[in-house]
């Protein structure tokens, strides 16, 4: 067989590709997922992290919110340690209507999502970060998840059932012949390398991006990027979600995220050519911490890590092409029906609470093209890492007396730190130390899960996601990248562009803490280490 | 509103910059290879346990709450009260039998005080030693210290018309140390004071501080002593009195770890609460005047207990004992003796403790002296252990200097 | 308490300046909270040509021997950099190609020292690099410690099993020229690094690790106590929260631990360092001077600050306490006659005093003899 062949070809490493490569690999076909960079590098790693409950939409969209709780009830189950079990209140402040939460409460349990009234006095005693003002207080089973960790693990299950990942691999066109689309002409981004690749189906999940694979595909998409900013904290002020009990506005989610919390987000539309290069603005700035401090007043004194913002892939109905009526639902387009071109689907929209049963809709389509007839099994097999209980259990099994760091690597490995069990010393020495690291940890993600860059390590590990901002650990890790892949120089370069990005993040909010960082780490670096 | 003026955490946890300084200067770290070290005990993994309280780590035991990493540190975190903090938060565990009678220093005493000579010979037995070795895990090195067969309030109870008649008064904090074991440096203090023109006074009851409950896991009963010290150092203040002591860590913990650790505010009279050194000192500089023997003649090595220089005070010690006429001073370089109170005395902690005190022996052999001053009654138990030479407490050094 | 001189701030500028007060005979105490950024010291000083004598002898007397000469030194991660004036354990080279071939030794289990990014920055200049990693015993316990492979932890282990590290290190060596090991030695014992360059049979040179720098911290452990010899009073882990100010002279100032007590002086002297040292701070407004709130140059919007490329010099750096000539600090529009600011907390307010060590050094010697002088005016 041509290694260069395949059943599917799929476009894109966010959560949405990722998944639909799962589904299609569970269902027995070759696939390969191609990515100009890395996995959920786009809308999928700029966001909140929250899995929603579904109860956000109860009210103006009933439709997602039931697709919400039951993908959200699935996702408990098959992804267990990409997912904090948080809960999450819908609270009512002075200057908000109560009257509104009535309505909510209702419209929750219209869509089967368990909303409960609960006293404030109550909401205070479950979180205490919680404004103290508040009115009223509704309690939901919204989560947080780690969207990088559920991206990985569905790739990562995707090749142990024989798919293979291409990653900083730009697709630079399609193989079309005649109607048909017969596969991707590709150009690495580390070494230049052109490869051609074929496939019966192309299925485009490139998100944001997408809209410029269906052009070159031959056909048009109506795009209309929204951005969002967000506020990282450096650590979690709340245990819970908190939301606001209005309708959905501003700057009024806050979600526990492993070690830190999230406020977001803003909203705004920008022109298709800006979503290259978000940047967050002062303003957006000031609007997150003024907002956010009234869900959780404690964020108005907590130091804040980064400044970060996403693009949301909106489309336009087909029939709209003003963009008036934009659809946060899923869109799957199967361009052989809408504009007679075959092998073509793509599959966008949709959020990544949902980002399953997306998967499940694509491979679905991507089946009936190819003829197979096999059914959707991601929503009952667990993913790498889930389904042997809580880290808790999880790390009991492992170790007697797992140290933190060993408690914190099966926080974020889940039972594949099964293997970390025999590692030696060197294995455990860390390298991160504000997320707690080790080398075992880090050697397994370039290993196992295509980690090529300190930036790709950080979407696996966590490293430099803590409050030095990988000041220390971006240079160790380094030196084990340099180890794997032999090129110093590619490393330098490397290590430069992940202060660069780490920067990008700091600047927006360079004050007090986050400045005096920000010298010591310059310092560090020019002076003392001469990058 | 504006926003983020301030940024603040408790501890001040998020002002570390990760730039591993306190890691350099931590005592434990150097020896024991268990204990993960002040940064990564304090402010890294605070952000964890803030995520769980499953990620505490048991290994925060092994900190000595020596302190040093507090006063290392540049970005003011007070990683030791993290430490602490995180142990009486989150570690449920009971404290053992040993730990529980090494803290309690206040029951022990008054139980030994009526039998002193028996029990000081029992526990000077070398079959004591061993026997507290296998059975409690109380290493076989360590002595004892002496229990006085006569309390320290006992006797200044009975000089309490006379100590009454000074026109100036003041409140002592003794602490258990003077009142079982060394009623002496007690009446060193009290002969200071009178050459000063000052009378002392007991508190109402004071209990022991509780410093050695709090890292042996016995916070709630710390909590206690905490709340009812506070209230009779209240009490003293109120009616217009001071509150000095002799020992640095008494002192140390009256002062800060109250507030910090056991959330007891003392805010309205904490800076009431002096140590002896800084009191006299204070008095001097305002023109009180002593009279020294002129032929007073003593070679002094100062080591500063590692909660002195928390407390930031060893200057007012330092310069009481130069401003002593016949006093030949070194300042010892700065270097914990390794006993933390009770740590040196478990089993497990013993070769740490040694190792980490070999420095500052050697610099006392190096200095020679012909006493060794220090604020701390359990440096001193570790140093005369460690080394020949005797260790006197600096008011003891000042009483002995003065005119009869 | 009463001194002739209080300084603000124990990092390189606070003792130079101390030191050269006490040794006039001015009784002078230091303040400072914390450690400092001698800890990230990389043994050079930047932006210093040729020394004084009256800094080389003041170095020299704490036990610390510099060398000036012009060229470059070897960084951590194999570039070069100019240098003048170093640490005498510190090679300047005065050319990049300073060896024919070249072993570089690391310890295993040390993820802070770049041993593959030197090998490959001095193969750039055509030097011929071989890697090897050493496994002493005597390293185990760090090993076993998940965050025990540090500079500092090393030194303490490494310093008194020197000859043992010469020992292992001739083993391994074939016909190179030269060996380049860790900055992990001298740091208990300063002698250390200079015995070693004479026991190995070719030349040595120590390259950089990550923080703490161990001739860092044994520069800041020297100046500390020939300060201290000198009879120089250091206040360890306190900070200056308020000072008492009539007119245009500081009368005292009161610190965290001395609570009511104030301390006196004739002279103040705030080398309190920049951002990460707290002797500037800022908020999304401003930045700001704590100690006293001290007039700070810098520019109102916020935007201004940063430079989006994080290898770009950045604005923010260069802003600071303004200040006279002779390094009197300005507050409220008054030039206070008796408190000097000196280091870092100056940002790049006097281009002419450099940055970084030679702006320690410099700005210290100014407001000393500013301080020497108006004495004698007196």
């Amino acid at each position: 067989m041509n290694p260069r062949e395949f059943d599917v070809i799929i476009i894109g490493g966010g959560i949405t590709g990722a998944g639909t490569q799962r589904d299609c690999a569970l269902r027995g076909l070759r696939t390969l997922l191609i990515d100009r960079s890395d996995i959920a590098t786009g809308a999928t790693g700029r966001n909140h992290g929250l899995l929603h409950s579904g109860a956000r939409y109860a009210v103006n969209d009933p439709e997602s919110a039931e697709e919400c709780i039951r993908e959200n009830k699935i996702l408990r189950r098959i992804a267990s340690h990409c997912i904090d079990r948080t809960d999450g209140l819908f609270i009512t402040l002075p200057e908000d209507d109560l009257d509104y939460q009535k309505n909510f409460v209702e419209a929750c349990n219209r869509a089967g999502i368990a909303a409960s009234i609960i006293d404030p006095q109550e909401a205070k005693r479950l979180e205490p970060s919680v404004n103290p003002d508040l009115i009223g207080a509704v309690r939901v089973p919204d989560c947080s998840v780690d969207p990088f960790r559920l991206c990985a693990a569905n790739m990562l299950d995707a090749k142990l059932h024989g798919a293979q990942v291409r990653l900083h691999t730009e697709v630079v066109g399609l193989v079309k012949e005649g109607d048909r689309i017969k596969g991707v002409r590709t150009r690495s981004r580390m070494g230049g390398a052109e490869q051609t690749f074929y496939a019966s189906v192309v299925v485009n999940a490139a998100g944001i991006w997408g809209q410029e694979i269906v052009r070159m595909a031959g056909a048009q998409i109506g795009m209309f990027p929204a951005k969002g900013a967000l506020l990282i904290f450096s650590h979690r002020v709340n245990n819970m979600v908190i939301n606001r009990c209005r309708k959905p506005s501003n700057a009024d989610i806050l979600v526990p995220g492993d070690t830190v919390c999230i406020i977001g987000t803003t909203s705004s539309r920008i022109p298709l050519e800006e979503c290259e290069n978000v940047a967050v603005t002062p303003d957006e700035v000031n609007l997150l911490i003024t907002e956010g401090s009234k869900l959780a007043p404690s964020l108005s004194s907590t130091r804040i890590l980064r400044a970060y913002a996403g693009v949301r892939p909106l489309v336009s109905a087909d029939d709209d092409p003003s963009g008036r009526n934009i659809t946060r639902g899923i869109v799957c387009l199967d361009h052989e029906e809408r504009d007679g071109i075959k092998g073509f689907i793509t599959i966008t929209g949709g959020k990544l609470t949902s980002y399953r049963l997306m998967a499940e809709m694509a491979t679905d389509l991507v089946c009936r093209k190819l003829g197979v007839k096999k059914n959707c099994q991601t929503a009952i097999r667990p993913l790498p890492g889930s389904g042997e209980g809580s880290y808790e259990d999880v790390a009991k099994k492992i170790w007697e007396t797992p140290s933190t760091a060993q408690k914190a690597a099966v926080a974020r490995m889940g039972s594949r730190a099964f293997r970390m069990r025999s590692s030696d010393r060197f294995d455990e020495a860390l390298i991160c130390k504000c997320e707690e690291v080790s080398v075992g940890e880090i050697n397994a993600a370039i290993e196992r899960m295509d980690a090529s860059t300190l930036t790709d390590l950080r979407r696996r590990t966590r490293i430099g996601m803590g409050p030095c901002q990988g000041e220390f650990c971006a240079c160790r890790a380094a030196g084990l990248l340099a180890k794997s892949h032999g090129c110093i120089d590619r490393e330098r370069d490397d290590l430069a562009a992940f202060l660069q990005e780490r920067w990008k993040g700091n600047f927006p909010i360079g004050w007090g803490d986050t400045l005096r960082e920000a010298e010591y780490t310059q310092w560090v670096y020019k002076h003392v280490l001469g990058l | 509103m504006k926003p983020q003026e301030f940024t603040h955490s408790k501890y001040n946890f998020e002002e570390c910059m990760k730039c591993t300084v306190c890691t350099a200067y931590c005592p434990v770290l150097q020896v024991n290879p268990l204990f993960p070290g002040p940064k990564q005990c304090g402010p890294d993994e605070e952000r964890l346990r803030l995520k769980d309280p499953y990620f505490f780590n048991a290994a925060l035991k092994y900190c000595m709450n020596c302190k040093r990493c507090e006063v290392a540190c540049p970005s003011e975190v007070n990683v030791a009260d993290l430490i602490q903090a995180a142990r009486i938060r989150y570690d449920h565990s009971a404290p053992k039998l040993r730990d529980q009678i090494l803290a309690s220093t206040d029951f022990m005493g008054s139980l030994a005080r009526p039998f002193a000579p028996i029990v000081n010979s029992v526990t000077a037995l070398p079959i004591t030693a061993k026997v507290l070795d296998a059975t409690l895990g109380v290493d076989k090195h360590r002595k004892f210290p002496k229990y006085s067969a006569f309390s320290f309030e006992r006797w200044l109870s009975r000089h309490e018309k006379q100590q009454a008649s000074f026109p100036a008064q003041i409140a002592y904090y003794h602490g258990c140390y003077v009142n079982y074991n060394e009623p002496q440096l007690g009446k060193d203090f009290v002969k200071v004071m009178n050459a000063l023109g000052t009378g002392v006074q007991l508190l109402d009851k004071e209990k022991c501080c509780g410093i050695a409950m709090i890292t042996n896991g016995m916070s709630a009963k710390a909590g206690r002593n905490a709340r009812h010290n506070t209230a009779i150092i209240r009490k003293a203040v109120e009616k217009g009195l001071q509150v000095v002591g002799t020992s640095s860590t008494c002192i140390l913990t009256l002062r800060n770890e109250y507030p910090e650790l056991l959330g007891v505010d003392n805010s309205d009279v904490r800076e009431d609460i002096l140590l002896a050194s800084r009191y006299i000192y204070e008095k001097l500089e305002n023109g009180a005047k002593l009279r020294f023997k002129p032929d007073f003649k003593l070679k002094v090595a100062y080591h500063v207990p590692c909660h002195m220089e928390k407390l930031g005070w060893g200057i007012f010690t330092e310069q009481l004992l130069r401003s002593i006429p016949g006093v030949e001073l070194t300042v010892l370089d700065s270097a914990c003796c390794g006993i933390a109170g009770t740590y040196g005395f478990k089993k497990e902690n013993y070769e740490s403790s040694q190792a980490i005190g070999q420095r500052l022996f050697d610099m006392i052999a190096e200095a020679d002296p012909e006493v060794v001053a220090c604020d701390c009654e359990t440096c001193k138990w570790q140093i005369e252990m460690s080394t020949p030479y005797k260790v006197m407490n600096p008011i003891s050094i000042l009483a002995q200097a003065l005119e009869d | 308490m009463k001194f002739d001189t209080v300084i603000i701030g124990g990092g390189l500028a606070g003792l130079v300046a101390g030191i050269s007060l006490q040794k006039e005979g001015r009784n002078t105490a230091i303040i400072s909270t914390g450690q400092n950024a001698l800890h990230f010291f990389s043994g050079s000083f930047e932006s210093i040509g040729k020394p004084s004598d009256r800094l080389v002898t003041l170095f020299a007397e704490a036990g610390i021997p510099l060398h000036y000469k012009e060229g470059v030194r070897l960084m951590p991660l194999g570039t070069f950099r100019p240098s003048a004036l170093a640490l005498e354990d510190i090679d300047i080279f005065p050319e990049p190609r300073f060896a024919g071939k070249v072993l570089v030794v690391n310890f295993m289990g040390y993820h802070d020292f770049f041993a593959p990014f030197l090998a490959e920055g001095l193969e750039k200049q055509g030097i011929e690099c071989r890697v090897r990693l050493l496994n002493l015993p005597e390293l185990e316990a760090l090993q076993l410690s998940q965050s025990g492979m540090r500079s500092s932890q090393m030194a303490r282990i490494l310093d008194p099993i020197w000859e043992k590290v010469v020992q292992e290190v001739r083993l391994i060596l074939r016909d190179e020229d030269c060996v380049v090991l860790p900055q992990v030695f001298g740091m208990y014992d300063p002698s250390v690094p200079g015995l070693i360059r004479e026991e190995l049979p070719v030349r040595v040179a120590f390259a950089g690790t990550l923080p703490p720098s161990v001739p860092g911290m044994r520069t800041q452990q020297l100046l500390g106590r020939r300060f201290e010899k000198l009879g120089g009073r250091l206040l360890k882990g306190d900070n200056v929260l308020n000072a008492r100010i009539d007119g245009n002279r500081v009368l005292s100032v009161g610190t965290k631990n001395l609570d009511r007590h104030q301390i006196q002086a004739r002279n103040f002297i705030l080398a309190s360092g920049g951002y990460f040292s707290k002797g500037l701070k800022s908020n999304p407004f401003g930045i700001y001077e704590p100690v006293l709130g001290l007039d700070v140059e810098f520019d109102s919007d916020r935007n201004a600050w940063y430079d989006a490329s994080f290898a770009a010099d950045q604005p923010y750096m260069s802003y600071g306490v303004r200040t006279d000539a002779q390094l009197h600090a300005i507050r409220q529009g008054v030039t206070l006659e008796n408190f000097y600011a000196i280091g870092s907390v100056l940002g790049a307010t006097h281009p002419e005093l450099g940055f970084g060590g030679g702006l320690a050094i410099r700005s210290a010697f100014t407001a000393v003899d500013s301080i020497l002088q108006s004495a004698s005016e007196l």
